[in-house]
């Protein structure tokens, strides 16, 4: 289970490409065929992507802070977009164990996580995950 | 004067508000393009052995619908600087949400309009809470 001794773990997940195609996928699994998005756009929470899944596989597979995946729930999320993600960067994306909590009988989880663009060094995205591990304290 | 699209931007003024039904078909649809397939989402039987009520989407597909209510508002996803939510209830397959928004700050200096933002279901919960977005005006 995590515990305060596991704050501070980084996981680093160099290189995402951001696929067009794949980012298309995203907006139209969100909002259909609608144009919300602009076709050449990548879709904001596309995020999930680039950023907080290829770090947080890393995390999920950790023995050593062991999460309980079949318990685990995603509690707050916050995103902040700096510069806006371009469809064909490449980004190299970190996430950081900043606090961990037992709180009700389930363990609270936080990351810090960004997404740096290798081309100009900027902040694609910036955010903080709270993840619910339930069942998690005894 | 703050604008967006031509449009004068005000604090009290409200985003047309989105709704939409989550199918499973459309949690599945998000399930392949992010990726995350974890089978809280996908698979009913394992929901339930979970202590869920049944499949539910993910959080981040209820932000993306969010973040699509707020992009419509501001002309593109672009203009979205930032983007907060709790994800208080879960919303179960089958279900409607209902994404609004109202502008509580322009900042005419720095030309960005912060908005409350928030969502609730069909059943009438109140599934994405404590909601914040910022975007930025232009001219």
């Amino acid at each position: 289970m995590p515990d305060q001794s596991h704050v501070g773990r980084k996981y680093s997940a160099p290189g995402q490409v951001i696929d067009p195609a794949r980012a298309k996928g995203m907006a139209q699994a969100i909002a259909g065929e609608s144009a919300a998005f602009e076709a050449d756009e990548v879709p904001p929470t596309f995020a999930a992507v680039y950023c907080l899944a290829p770090t947080f596989a890393q995390l999920f597979t950790d023995a050593e802070v062991g999460i309980n995946l079949a318990g685990l729930i995603h509690g707050e999320q916050t995103f902040e977009w700096p510069a806006a993600a371009q469809p064909g960067d490449t980004v190299d994306a970190t996430a950081r164990i900043e606090s961990v909590e037992d709180k009700r009988g389930m363990t609270f989880v936080t990351l810090a996580v960004e997404a740096v663009r290798r081309a100009d060094g900027a902040v694609v995205c910036r955010g903080r995950s709270m993840m619910i591990v339930r069942g998690g304290a005894q | 004067m703050s604008s967006l699209a031509g449009k004068t931007v005000a604090v009290g003024d409200a985003i047309e508000p989105l709704t939409r039904r989550v199918t499973q078909a459309q949690i599945n649809a998000y399930a392949e393009a992010s990726g995350d397939v974890n089978p809280i989402h996908v698979d009913e039987d394992f929901a339930r052995s979970v202590g869920l009520p049944g499949t539910i989407a993910h959080g981040l597909l209820e932000m993306g619908i969010l973040a699509e209510a707020v992009s419509r508002w501001a002309g593109g996803g672009s203009r979205l600087l930032g983007l907060e939510c709790r994800f208080s209830k879960p919303l179960r397959a089958g279900d409607a949400i209902t994404c609004t928004g109202k502008v509580v700050a322009v900042d005419e200096a720095g030309g960005v309009a912060s908005l409350e933002v928030d969502a609730v279901s069909d059943r009438g919960e109140r599934v994405l809470t404590n909601g914040r977005a910022r975007v930025r005006l232009s001219g």
